[in-house]
């Protein structure tokens, strides 16, 4: 008997590259998708069409295989990471059309103009994030090294390096800005993830997560309250004391999704500061770091085995609050948190698979998964997403 | 002896990365034009060292939760000729190369050292399974120049 899925195809981005495709980065805003290609390009989509707007070639030498747009800024600004170890700063003066795009008219390297390249790293880029602000660029390398640039925004394309960490034993596959606060994750060929922060004027590691008993390929953060501008989204089936004390529990930390080799994907929570002071023995001085910056993290949860093979990237909705998962078996696979009903505290919550959909690409790897708000003409008020990216260059959008 | 023609733990470049350049890269591996001769001029072939043998070689459905999945792994086992062999890597890198120029894309290629047979071999596996060094590495000239050249007479 056919199972029926959840998870059902909308469209096919076309035309597609026909490399390998690395990722598909989703514009904070606008309806936009720019794809990472093997062929050394980047392509960008319109999510309303889903057809090809501009092919931005000429850059690098290799791979792109990374890309994240700018964010908090009126321009389209776009940063790339390559294997040639540089990473691109890309600039489009001309606003695209928000609803119609249709792209018909267009010349297909119109508009974008290449403004900076970014030399440091001695190997491949591997992963590029911006901060919130926009303001700090990360990026990271085959050289195990993450580096730090703020963009000075001084209309001369300047950007400075603020901080170069090589803390991590491997390639750093990932790197990944918290959604408000300046913390940042990395996730490693060394199995760990990490965090970091600055310190004054020094950035520093406030933190090592263990568990992964492989390369851990890709990390992301839950959607953050961070105060009272942003919802925190809420586990399903809870009653409204325990959405309260969940809301509260929740501007106190937060956590982050990790994928691994090791086919597992794992949930991590930061201890609130107080609580985990308690727990420290107050007659240690604290040489090392005077100022207490290090931040205690918790393995919280497992989520349910899904894959067959490695997991090359999880996303967390900041939307939904539903995590997906995609990797070398060609699965992609959904995961929703509950309360838990039979647990005497009133805030465990468990992850259940909602959708297990094989073959999506079909006898392709899917290299990585992406939620995005939906912006075609069928759209209804706040609906997402999925944009999977695969090994045959396919890229392809669906409704959960 | 074989001796260190690429440092197993930069195995998939050689040194400073020069993008513009891949005649700086051809410096580098040149500085040791000993090593290379040692081993690419070896009288002896991979096939007559018994790199690998037939009973090391297997071929499985991939997803066996899924019956009609169409997806094959092929896992080759290698047997470097010494316990500290430093080119067990390349070796292995070779091999998965050519496996995946030459096979469909429905099957997935798993090369790895055969278990007790080489010091590093968790090292040397972990660096054979990652898809994005091996990615890397395609695009690397002077590497797959020095693949090339070993995988000649595996015709």
């Amino acid at each position: 008997m056919e199972q029926i899925h959840k998870i059902t195809l909308l469209s096919d981005l076309t035309p597609p590259s026909l490399e390998r495709t690395w990722l598909s980065a989703p514009h904070p805003t606008l309806p936009l998708l720019a794809t990472c290609s093997a062929d050394k390009t980047v392509r960008v989509y319109s999510l309303t069409n889903f057809r090809l707007l501009s092919t931005i070639s000429g850059g690098h030498k290799r791979s792109v295989r990374s890309a994240a747009w700018k964010p908090n800024t009126k321009e389209n600004v776009l940063a790339t990471g390559s294997f040639d170890a540089t990473v691109g700063i890309w600039r489009n003066d001309e606003q695209e059309d928000e609803d119609e795009g249709d792209g018909q008219d267009r010349d297909p390297e119109e508009g974008w103009a290449f403004s900076v390249l970014l030399d440091g790293h001695d190997s491949e880029v591997k992963s590029v994030s911006w901060s919130s602000s926009g303001s700090l660029l990360a990026t990271c390398s085959r050289d195990k090294s993450i580096w730090i640039w703020e963009d000075l925004e001084d209309g001369d394309n300047n950007f400075e390096t603020v901080a170069v960490m090589q803390e991590h034993g491997g390639d750093v596959k990932c790197v990944s800005w918290h959604p408000v606060e300046e913390c940042l994750a990395s996730g490693s060929y060394d199995d760990t993830i990490r965090l970091w922060r600055e310190d004054v004027d020094d950035w520093g590691q406030v933190a090592c997560l263990r568990g992964h008993a492989g390369t851990v390929w890709c990390v992301d953060w839950e959607g953050e309250g961070g105060g009272s501008t942003t919802t925190t989204t809420i586990p399903a089936g809870g009653n409204s004391s325990q959405i309260s004390a969940w809301k509260e529990k929740h501007a106190r930390s937060a956590r982050l999704v990790s994928c691994s080799d090791d086919r597992t994907v794992r949930i991590w929570r930061r201890q609130p500061k107080d609580h985990h002071q308690q727990y420290r023995p107050s007659d240690v001085p604290s040489i090392i770091r005077p100022t207490g910056l290090e931040e205690h993290w918790d393995e919280e949860a497992v989520l349910p085995t899904a894959h067959d093979l490695s997991i090359y990237t999880v996303a967390w909705s900041k939307a939904s609050g539903r995590i997906a998962s995609v990797g070398a078996d060609g699965r992609i696979v959904v995961y929703e948190e509950q309360f838990t009903t039979s647990s005497d505290d009133p805030l465990q919550t468990t992850w259940t698979v909602i959708d297990s959909l094989p073959g999506a690409h079909g006898i392709y790897e899917i290299n990585h998964v992406a939620w995005a708000k939906r912006a075609d003409r069928g759209k209804q008020a706040d609906e997402e997403v999925l944009i999977t990216t695969a090994d045959d260059g396919s890229v392809k959008v669906w409704l959960v | 002896s074989l001796s260190t023609l690429v440092n197993t733990d930069d195995v998939f470049s050689f040194g400073k990365y020069n993008p513009d350049s891949d005649i700086e890269s051809l410096d580098e591996l040149t500085e040791e034009p000993i090593d290379e001769q040692e081993v690419f001029e070896h009288p002896i072939s991979l096939g007559a060292l018994a790199v690998v043998s037939l009973p090391d070689i297997l071929i499985e459905p991939s997803l066996p939760s899924i019956p009609d999945s169409p997806l094959r792994t092929v896992t080759v086992l290698i047997t470097p000729t010494i316990s500290h062999c430093s080119l067990a890597t390349v070796i292995g890198l070779g091999v998965r190369v050519r496996l995946e120029q030459s096979l469909p894309s429905r099957f997935r290629v798993d090369v790895r050292i055969k278990e007790g047979t080489h010091s590093t071999a968790d090292e040397v596996n972990k660096q054979l399974a990652d898809k994005e060094r091996v990615a890397a590495a395609l695009e690397n000239g002077t590497l797959m120049g020095v693949i090339g050249k070993m995988l000649e007479t595996c015709k």
